[in-house]
């Protein structure tokens, strides 16, 4: 036997067993090459990488995508090679040594790895071009596309000889199972069933109690500073909360499930209906032989799903907030009349002046002798601006007139929050919170003693707010004072500041005219604008989602394709377990159930657990290290619920897929399939 | 006695074969017969159960049983007729491997929708009557394969199907193990009334059976009824018959 004509012909004559592995070698080189050629692209890395940041990210994501690559390619060559046990075993017992045996693995594995790496060079370098275009077009990036290759000769050097290692190590790992396994092994290798072990009630209840501990210790965190979470650390508790849930899901996959199905198995009322006399001690026996691979999967899904939450919450959460970091379009503060009149110069150069409002606000400091007072009185650094942050700001309410900020909301856009205001009496103010309390206390009804003059008047909240007229770079505890008070402090004070606010929708977007203002004003930090915030912020997170999604996109398909595999392998191997049961009278329908019973758990518990550990690793995160600038606004939450919908949308598509696959591959439940399929399509017709 | 499964010229050709696998065969089954089919290897045997149990579909001819045409059945009546009237046991046992023997009996009257204390019941008495009762809550790879098909037997006795297939039941056993199963099927026959029809190729199984109907090449070459004699009597006739037959295969002699 020459190994190299054999493997070609096994090649060619069982195309379509080979297919699936190809397809997905194929799908891993096609994600390992565009993100390669993307960490190799300069031009493009010039535009977007500060400091070598993105650089380095991609070091460090490429190491986990390689470990991750050569994890995935060996489950589905084992998986291959445990279908063709049978196959090897007839070759040995034709006298075929293993050495024989391993270089036919050998050269069908060179043959397969490097027609996918064809495809996966050719599929790859099309979608790093798309990945160009698209960043590209998010950040306005003006890139010549011509300097950049459609093959970039480094990355294909890096993935040849990527795709040679991990065959070498392919070779590696089939040589030691034949090496391992007897030949008698070999031909009952497909036969070769687990001994069932009856449930344990200890593991089991240890498991619910780690895993319950491990969720409440997250929930903690909503009690804000009376919680652990502060009271200890974040990051111990945190990495106790993790240890928690990740020992609490080995043992709730491993023993919990089995023991509370187990218990279903003895509750006789239920257990003798043809189903599920069927389902629950196979799911029984199949989480016993799978819980290595489900709870490695469930990890794996739960750690995709939060990363790609908190990377889209990370990414949504200050674009949401720009309306309150900034926002006007533009706004700065003003010296005198001539700075006025040079920025309206300025900003007439890039739109017509009739579209533009520009409106000016008086800030008028004063103080207040009383205690409990709430914290934005005495925030004492202008917030807002990292690079300014160490300025200091000295403690009292910034007051502006009720008109004022009516004007302000409106000429920012926001008719419906002026429109339910109904107004302030002579001693009423709205105070403007920085972020909602921690407690969840409101001033609503305080009243702050402030001195005005050599007088004291007392100022009663009418109502706290969120929506602040001005940035905080410019203003922090901003106190809207009926207008009969302003013209008090106009009488008694000079302006602590006076803040320009340019709005309309002419200045949008507008790079070069936020590059001169800059200019003008000498850079200062007071200068904010809400597109160009976005802007910035796209500019500094795009690269980082990028390349997280690329790593989120393998786990997924990972934990997808080995679901697919791990079911459609357990089916193959139960096709004599289903036409028994097809004689014994079970209906096409009918097995077709038990099949969607039998797969339905196996995608739901890593989904279920992802979503789980993904929803409270969120609020942990969101409460216990993001700025709570938004308050209890649900919009905030649609990012992880993005996340969440499309993981759900990926689950269903793979289990779609599975379910299909075990449906063509039972005979019977086929020909009942196909039969019912095309009776629907004449329905139809 | 009434007849329970009529066949009239039954035929059976596969596609691309030469010549039919079942060719013309008709013959009748009695409520309370054992019946044994015999024949070489192709004889058209298990063709034969195949096409009775609509597992397969004849390409000519007619089958009822219970008087129901077995030709108008669709899939999906098909399976409810197997479902309500047939028993199977095959020579590979087929237990299912994540069932315990318990609850591998009690599978086809849960299909049945017989109440649960009721399938308890009958799985505990349907043991004890065939000695397996300490081996219920065992999983089959914990069973001989004696044991195995024993509880395959009980499995497909347990509903009182209208009719019993046996393909080669005793293929994989010993020969203490055979008998025993055999003796199982005889006690089912005569204690419990179950018709079976049995496809086997050794004439000391068939022996058990109280007729016999050799297959050759498609047709029914010869038909033995045991009448008053005794098993060992009944043996030596099919035997004798068995070598009778196999000296005048077609394409061959022993001369």
């Amino acid at each position: 036997m020459n190994p190299l004509s054999f493997a070609y012909k096994n090649l060619s004559q069982k195309l379509s067993f080979y297919a699936l592995y190809l397809f997905s070698v194929s799908l891993v080189i096609t994600i390992f090459f565009s993100f390669t050629s993307f960490s190799m692209n300069h031009v493009m890395l010039e535009k977007i990488s500060e400091n070598g940041r993105v650089e380095s990210m991609c070091n460090t994501i490429s190491v986990f995508l390689m470990i991750f690559v050569v994890f995935y390619m060996s489950y589905s060559n084992r998986f291959f090679l445990k279908q063709r046990t049978k196959e090897l075993g007839i070759y040995a017992l034709l006298g075929c040594r293993k050495s024989a045996i391993l270089q036919l693995l050998a050269f069908e594995n060179l043959f397969i790895c490097g027609f996918a790496l064809v495809i996966g060079l050719v599929l790859g370098a099309a979608a790093h071009k798309g990945i160009v275009f698209g960043i590209s077009a998010l950040l306005g990036l003006s890139i010549d596309t011509a300097k950049i290759p459609f093959f970039q000769p480094s990355a294909v050097r890096r993935t040849v000889c990527f795709v040679f290692l991990v065959i070498f190590i392919l070779v590696l790992s089939n040589g030691r199972f034949l090496l391992k396994i007897s030949l008698m092994g070999l031909i009952r290798f497909e036969k070769k069933a687990e001994k069932n072990l009856t449930p344990r009630r200890l593991p089991a209840l240890l498991g619910l109690i780690i895993i319950l501990s491990g969720y409440g210790l997250a929930l903690d965190i909503v009690r804000g500073t009376k919680s652990v979470w502060f009271s200890i650390g974040f990051y111990v508790v945190g990495m106790l909360t993790m240890m928690l849930i990740v020992i609490g899901t080995v043992f709730f996959i491993s023993a919990f499930l089995p023991y509370v199905v187990g218990k279903r198995r003895k509750n006789v009322k239920a257990f003798y209906t043809g189903t599920r006399i069927i389902t629950t001690p196979n799911f029984i026996y199949r989480i016993r032989t799978n819980a290595r691979t489900l709870i490695m999967l469930t990890l794996l899904s739960a750690a995709a799903l939060t990363i790609s939450s908190i990377m889209a919450l990370s990414l949504y959460y200050p674009v949401a907030a720009v309306s309150r970091m900034a926002p006007s379009e533009l706004e700065c503060r003003i010296e005198n009349d001539q700075q006025t009149e040079e920025i309206k110069l300025t900003v007439g150069k890039y739109a017509d002046m009739k579209d533009i409002s520009f409106l000016r606000t008086d800030v008028y400091k004063i103080t207040s002798p009383a205690d409990g007072l709430p914290m934005e009185y005495h925030v004492n650094t202008a917030k807002g601006d990292s690079e300014n942050e160490k300025l200091l700001r000295t403690p009292g309410f910034e007051c502006i007139s009720y008109t004022d900020y009516l004007a302000l909301l409106n000429a920012q856009g926001k008719h419906r929050i002026a429109g339910q205001l109904t107004g302030l009496q002579e001693a009423e103010c709205i105070l403007v919170k920085y972020q909602p309390n921690q407690d969840g206390s409101d001033e609503k009804g305080d009243i702050y003693p402030v001195v005005i003059g050599e007088n004291t008047l007392s100022l009663i909240v009418k109502e706290t707010t969120l929506n602040n007229p001005v940035s905080f770079a410019n203003s922090v505890g901003t106190l809207i004072v009926s207008d009969a008070v302003y013209s008090m402090l106009q009488k008694e004070y000079t302006p602590e500041t006076s803040i320009l606010s340019i709005n309309g929708h002419a200045i949008k977007d507008n790079e070069p005219l936020y590059a001169e203002l800059k200019e003008l004003l000498h850079d200062s930090p007071y200068l904010q604008g809400s597109s160009h915030r976005i802007h910035e912020i796209f500019s500094l997170s795009s690269s980082t989602f990028l390349l997280i999604g690329f790593l989120v996109i393998l786990f997924f398909t990972a934990v997808g394709s080995i679901l697919y595999f791990n079911n459609i392998s357990t089916a193959a191997d139960s096709k004599a377990d289903y036409e028994m049961l097809w004689k014994m009278g079970y209906s096409g329908k009918a097995l077709r159930k038990i099949i969607r019973k039998q797969v339905f758990p196996f995608f739901m518990i890593p989904f279920a657990f992802g979503l789980l550990d993904c929803l409270f690793a969120t609020l942990v995160y969101k409460t216990g290290l993001m700025q709570n600038l938004l308050g209890s606004n649900p919009a905030q939450f649609l990012p992880t619920l993005l996340a969440i919908l499309l993981t759900a949308f990926f689950y269903l598509l793979y289990y779609l897929l599975t379910i299909h696959t075990c449906y063509t591959l039972i005979p019977h439940v086929r020909a009942v399939y196909c039969d019912d399929r095309h009776h629907d399509r004449k329905a139809r017709t | 006695m009434t007849v329970l499964l009529k066949a009239k010229e039954v035929t059976k050709t596969y596609e691309n074969a030469k010549r039919p696998s079942l060719n013309k065969v008709s013959f009748s089954v009695e409520n309370g017969e054992f019946i044994s089919i015999m024949g070489a290897s192709g004889s058209g045997k298990t063709t034969l159960l195949n096409v009775l149990s609509t597992i397969d579909t004849p390409t000519g001819g007619e089958i009822r049983i219970n008087g129901t045409d077995l030709k108008n059945l669709s899939a999906t009546a098909a399976a409810d007729f197997r479902k309500n009237n047939l028993g199977f046991i095959f020579q590979e046992y087929f237990l299912l491997d994540s069932l315990t023997i318990r609850e591998n009996i009690s599978v086809p009257l849960a299909l049945l929708k017989v109440p649960p204390a009721k399938i308890e019941k009958n799985v505990r008495d349907f043991a004890k009557r065939f000695g397996i009762a300490s081996q219920l809550d065992k999983y089959p790879c914990e069973l001989s394969g004696g044991q195995r098909q024993r509880a395959s037997a009980i499995r497909a006795i347990i509903k009182h199907p209208s009719i019993l297939f046996a393909d080669e039941p005793t293929g994989a056993l010993d020969s203490s193990s055979a008998t025993e199963l055999l003796t199982t099927l005889l006690n089912a026959n005569q204690e419990l009334h179950t018709t079976i029809l049995m496809v086997t190729h050794d004439a000391y199984a068939a022996s058990f059976a109280n007729r016999i109907l050799i297959f050759r090449d498609g047709c029914i070459l010869k038909e033995l009824s045991k009448g008053g004699s005794d098993r060992h009597e009944f043996y030596e006739a099919i035997a004798a018959e068995i070598a009778k037959s196999d000296t005048t295969r077609t394409g061959g002699s022993l001369k």
